[in-house]
Order: structure tokens, then sequence, then C-alpha cells
């Protein structure tokens, strides 16, 4: 069982040290080998927008840098856990960039969603279990409510959790999920 | 005379960018002889090292109005890192003193204007962190088909609509005290069903262009065994 530990290295907070060390160590208890890839500016760029990944290179991002190495070790592990700064109720700029490119995982075509949004549908047949822990020093409720809608209001294959104080309600929380590669749920 | 500074953040450099086209629309309804207009893209500042100056620009403005695409359900991370940037190295200084109106002005390709509300939400949380007052945002479903098809027929009322949201924000920056406005929310008209039909053969088209079968858009790079 193999799992993909996704930070941003602009953020090494003591916060952020306390969930790392935590949810590793939650890993390694349930039988996890643990890949953490720490992204900063240096070693991941922003998505340019050139679609390159859906109509020159299909599934693989045209752009060589560390994103290579992440969607090869994303597409073949069984979780991926984002530990993302909460900033202005969404992503870090180092932990956005590495979700947008994301999207050669996705097809470019459009599907609608059974709420009737529309979404891209998933290239692949199975995903690992994705799950994104949002961590700051003095977050709002207002941000932490915005940082859990910008995913679950469009993604419902995706579990995002709130650091709160300690880590114990992580981990308590991570405790009762199933984890294991998935089909993707629109 | 009041200082409006206008943000575009497509992250596209050779390709017209729809962002910038809807900030320039907007731009143009915006009296020149009442305010200044100042004009920042985001990706040319990034890669003519730029930033510090342009940072300068932005503290100095007295009305922002942010356009960018949407990517993966909120802002692009080209735009995330000028803000984040912006707001460590400006805010935290105490540089910030002004109150100043900010409007977001947001397009997906997507034909639901409302897929992009949580991208509006952050561009109001990063005011409320700079002390800024958010007012409203524009949210564009179907950006790309709204600019590229803007002088067909089908497409007036949208474009009407456009303009009347860009002339609220034209109004809106000139008053004091005045009350809130709702978010506009503005989607092409069009069936659903050919929008995604024409949508897809559009990526067809473009990857054959590249050498490329219809089948090869659908390759497992990752996982070929699935």
């Amino acid at each position: 069982m193999k799992a993909l530990l996704i930070s941003d290295k602009q953020y090494l907070t003591k916060t952020y040290q306390s969930l790392k060390n935590s949810i590793e160590l939650f890993l390694k208890t349930k039988g996890f080998g643990t890949e953490i890839m720490e992204v900063g500016a240096e070693n991941l760029t922003f998505c340019k927008g050139c679609f390159g990944c859906w109509i020159k290179k299909p599934g693989e991002c045209v752009i060589n840098d560390m994103m290579t190495q992440i969607n090869q070790s994303f597409m073949n592990c069984d979780v991926v856990i984002y530990l993302s700064p909460i900033i202005f109720g969404q992503f870090s700029a180092n932990i956005k960039n590495t979700v947008d490119r994301s999207l050669p995982n996705m097809l470019p075509f459009f599907v609608k969603r059974p709420d009737g949004s529309t979404t891209h549908p998933p290239r692949y047949n199975t995903y690992p279990k994705q799950i994104i822990v949002g961590y700051g020093e003095t977050v709002s409720d207002e941000d932490k409510q915005l940082f859990i809608d910008v995913t679950k209001k469009h993604r419902r294959n995706i579990e995002v959790l709130i650091y709160q104080e300690t880590s114990e309600t992580i981990i308590k929380t991570l405790n009762t999920m199933e984890f294991g590669r998935m089909s993707d749920i629109l | 005379m009041k200082n409006v500074v206008f943000v575009s953040a497509s992250p596209k450099i050779n390709e017209q960018s729809v962002s910038k086209e809807f900030l320039e629309m907007a731009a143009s309804l915006i009296n020149a002889t009442e305010f200044s207009k100042t004009f920042i893209d985001v990706r040319k500042s990034i890669s003519a090292h730029k930033l510090s100056e342009d940072f300068e620009t932005f503290s100095k403005a007295e009305v922002i109005i942010i356009s960018f695409p949407l990517y993966y359900f909120c802002m692009p991370g080209i735009l995330t890192r000028f803000l984040e940037d912006y707001y460590h190295s400006h805010t935290i200084s105490g540089n910030i003193s002004n109150k100043v109106k900010v409007y977001a002005i947001v397009n997906c390709g997507f034909p639901e204007p409302e897929t992009n509300l949580e991208a509006v939400r952050v561009i109001k949380s990063f005011s409320r962190h700079i002390k800024a007052e958010f007012r409203f945002g524009v949210l564009i479903g179907g950006g790309p088909m709204m600019f590229a098809a803007k002088n067909a027929p089908f497409m007036k009322k949208a474009v009407q609509k456009l303009n009347n949201a860009f002339l609220s924000i034209a109004e809106d920056i000139q008053q004091e005290n005045f009350a809130k406005p709702d978010h506009i929310y503005i989607g092409v008209n069009f069936p659903k069903r050919l929008y995604f039909f024409m949508g897809g053969r559009g990526w067809i088209t473009s990857a054959r262009k590249n050498g490329l079968q219809k089948k090869d858009l659908y390759k497992k790079p990752y996982r070929l065994n699935e």
C-alpha cells in the first residue's frame, strides 16, 4: 500500500510539522509506505493554460519539472494527502499549482454531474483516495468554510479536513475512513 | 483623480486572453476624466520580473478590478502566487492605509456561471485580509465561447448583460455609501447538449492539428494496464 503526502515547503510551520509527524505515524501503523513531496516555487511552476496535456501529449503535462514525478506517483498510489496552508480560504500558491497541474489526469470533454453542473470526465478507471488537510495559525471560520466549499462543492470524491488546534481530531477522522483506489465520482 | 488598477490574470502569454478582453471591455466604460487607469498583467509581471513595481502600483490603487479564468474551481495558481506574495510583502509591513474597493470578473469554460462563486469568495477573503472593501463579482459561464461568438445573434442578450454588468461596476466606483449590489451571473443562451458536443469537437480538431487521432486523447500514460 502506497501513500503520497504533498506539502508546501514555504509553510513548514510548527503546526505543519506536528500534522506531518502525526499523519506519517498514522500511515505507518496502517501499513503504508509514504512518499513525501515538498513543493515550492523553485521546483514546481504554475499551469500555463496551454492544454498541451490534452491535445499535444494527452495525459502528461508538457512542462518538465517536479509535477511529472508527482503525477506519476499520484496515479500509482492508494492514498494522496495534501497538507495545505489556508490562504484567503483556498490553497496556498504552491499547492494550487499542484492541483491545477493534475489536469492531465482528466479528459478534456464535458460531462454533467448529478447536481446539473458541468465538469470534465475522468481519464482513468480508478484514482487514489484523496484527502486535503487545511492548516493555519489564525484562520477565520469564514475562510475555513470557504476552504471546504472550494473543493466539496465541485468534487465529491475528495475529503477535506481542517486542522483544529491539535492533530488528534484529524487522526480520529482519518481512522474512520476507508483507504484504497476508487472510481471517480463526479 | 481616483486611481483604478485593472489586473488580468490569465496564465496564457501568446494566445488571446478572454479575461483580458473582459477587463478591457469593463475599462472602456469607466470615465477617463474622473479616473486614471493602470493595467497589470500578472503573467507579464512575473516573466518580466517587475513584481515589486506592480505591487507598488497595486498598493496605491483606490479601486481594484481583477479578471481571471477559473482553474480547478478557483483562482489559477499564478494569481494565487501574486496575491499571496503581495499580502506577505505589503500588508504585513503595514503598508496599506487607504480603503479600496475591489471587484472580481471570473469566467469559466463551463456553461454555468455559478461555478465561479467560490473563486469570487476567495477574492472577497483577500480583500478582507488587505482591509479593502469587496463590492461584488461578475460571474461568467461559457466565457471563451461568449467572446469568440460575441457578434452572433444568439449571443446578443448575453453581451448586453455583460455590458450592463460592467456599467454597474463603473457606476458603483463613483458612489459613496452605495448599497452593496449582489453578484451578477451571466451565462450563454445556448443548448447545453450542443455546447458539450461543440466543446468536444473542438478538442478533437485541435488534437488532429497536432498530428493526433481521436483515440489518442484517451491515453492513460500512468496506468497502461487500465
